[in-house]
């Protein structure tokens, strides 16, 4: 039986401040899995993720990347891992071809592997024209598809994208579904979080709901809405949160 | 070359590749600020004060010119570079790859180091134009260098990691650093203060940086070499061990 591309055991991460914004939260995510992390804003799914890339340290729990064990030895766990976070967090002195070649080099690739994928990804990502411009100067949209490019550089098997589409036009949010899902059907894993309940309903095979730190439901879109008797995800996700009085259903249509 | 060896290097490169994108201001601005000491101490008051311990005065400042351009831009580099990194959350990108506590603080030294060694090594370079600059105990000046730019490289870390705004930054470099740099006796011989003055000086560990670059110039110091070497490679070794405790907990780097 081939290794969970993501394995999260009882995590718990608490603060210096006290906050604790992981509860014990466990989770599987199977090798070529497309699966959405949904909740409302300080649920705890940017912590988790920092914790899964080590951007956070987990006060206690386990999290195993395709076998590795991602605190222990990160070194293998954090090769296989791609991360498009939420922030644009670019580096303002960096080109935009120095910003993927720098990237691949953290990640131990060769020189001649960095310039033909460096190259590839411009030409996917519609950036090759903008390839000596300094990252400072691009556009917000720029920057997203740049970030995207940037996490996909190393050829992670599991890529994590954190709230991708958040800011940017329809035209570039369906160009990135697109991406997704072809290099999902390529075989890269994906764990993405959203706000938008339809984007993860089109792409995702499952889904789960997070709320104060805790997985409070896991499965398709069908199976959430069944749990919480409701139609459809949008409902599940208000019932959630405790807002069903905001369901599409009591909104009047204008006539 | 290893992936590891292409992390260290990729790292390194990225802070070098910084401070040469801005070199008006990283390489141009000290030198220019050097070259005005040597103009304003050397020839101006030089014509006053002919000689100190038998030097001429502008030989015996020059030494200290040198170790002061050194330490200041291994300082500043390091601490501006970190703290900018993680004002931008470019940092991340780095923390999340597999590269190891230990690779990322060298990387940072080391550019650090690279910096200080071009402006001071400029230094160097023009002064021997100017005046005829002995090398007396090479065997002394390349390990004290090398110290000096390595303790100065380590305190620019540490103190670009705990800050938290610029003003974290300039507060340890005007606050501490230049007073101690400029009491130290870059411009003078400790011997020539009154007391207690000349007892405090001795307490200022840069007056044996000082003196150690000045004894590999021109064969003259006020301390013992050896023991101020030893204590330079003790503080030096102390100062790294700090860092790397650092690094590993995530120090202000991590959540």
């Amino acid at each position: 039986m081939p290794e969970d591309a993501l394995r999260i055991e009882n995590l718990v991460k608490r603060y210096p401040t006290g906050v604790e914004a992981l509860r014990g939260v466990s989770l599987d995510i199977a090798p070529g899995e497309l699966f959405a992390l949904l909740g409302p804003n300080g649920a705890g799914k940017s912590t988790l993720i920092h914790c899964t890339t080590g951007l956070a340290q987990p006060t206690s729990g386990e999290i195993h990347v395709f076998g590795h064990d991602a605190i222990a030895h990160y070194g293998e766990a954090r090769q296989a891992v791609g991360l498009a976070p939420q922030e644009l967090n670019l580096d303002w002195f960096l080109t935009v071809e120095e910003t993927l070649d720098y990237h691949a080099g953290y990640f131990g690739m060769p020189k001649r592997e960095r310039r033909e994928r460096t190259e590839e990804l411009l030409e996917t990502f519609s950036l090759t024209e903008k390839a000596d411009e300094r990252t400072r100067t691009l556009s917000g949209g720029m920057k997203r598809r740049l970030i995207l490019a940037r996490a996909m550089m190393h050829r992670p098997r599991l890529l994590i994208l954190d709230e991708p589409t958040a800011g940017v036009d329809v035209e570039l949010r369906l160009e990135l579904w697109h991406y997704v899902q072809r290099i999902n059907q390529e075989g890269t894993t994906i764990l993405l979080t959203t706000h938008y309940l339809e984007e993860a309903e089109q792409l995702c095979d499952r889904i789960a709901f997070i709320n104060d730190g805790q997985i409070v439901g896991e499965g398709t879109s069908s199976e959430l809405a069944a749990r919480y008797g409701v139609d459809n995800l949008e409902d599940a996700y208000l019932a959630l949160v405790g807002r069903n009085e905001l369901s599409r259903s009591k909104i009047e249509v204008a006539s | 070359m290893s992936a590891a060896q292409i992390r260290f290097a990729t790292l390194w490169r990225r802070e070098v590749n910084r401070f040469m994108k801005i070199k008006k201001q990283t390489l141009g601005a000290p030198l220019l600020e050097t070259f005005l000491y040597i103009s304003v101490f050397g020839a101006a008051l030089g014509t006053r004060i002919k000689q100190l311990h038998g030097i001429d005065y502008v030989v015996f400042v020059i030494p200290g010119l040198i170790m002061m351009s050194l330490s200041i831009n291994s300082f500043t580099n390091n601490s501006s570079s970190i703290l900018q990194q993680k004002f931008q959350g470019a940092i991340q990108d780095q923390l999340s790859s597999p590269a190891s506590p230990l690779e990322l603080l060298l990387a940072f030294t080391f550019g650090g180091f690279m910096r200080g060694l071009i402006v001071s090594g400029l230094t160097f370079i023009v002064a021997s134009f100017l005046v005829d600059l002995p090398v007396d105990h090479i065997l002394v000046l390349i390990p004290s260098l090398f110290l000096v730019g390595f303790f100065f490289s380590q305190l620019g870390v540490l103190t670009g990691v705990r800050a938290e705004q610029f003003d974290d930054v300039a507060f340890v470099q005007t606050f501490v650093l230049t007073p101690l740099i400029f009491l130290g006796g870059v411009f003078y011989s400790a011997t020539l203060l009154p007391q207690p003055f000349e007892t405090l000086t001795h307490f200022n560990p840069i007056y044996y940086m000082i003196n150690l670059v000045r004894y590999g110039f021109v064969g003259f110091s006020e301390v013992s070499v050896p023991l101020s070497l030893l204590a330079l490679t003790a503080a030096t070794a102390a100062l790294f061990a700090v860092n790397l405790r650092l690094f590993s907990r995530g120090y202000k780097l991590r959540a």
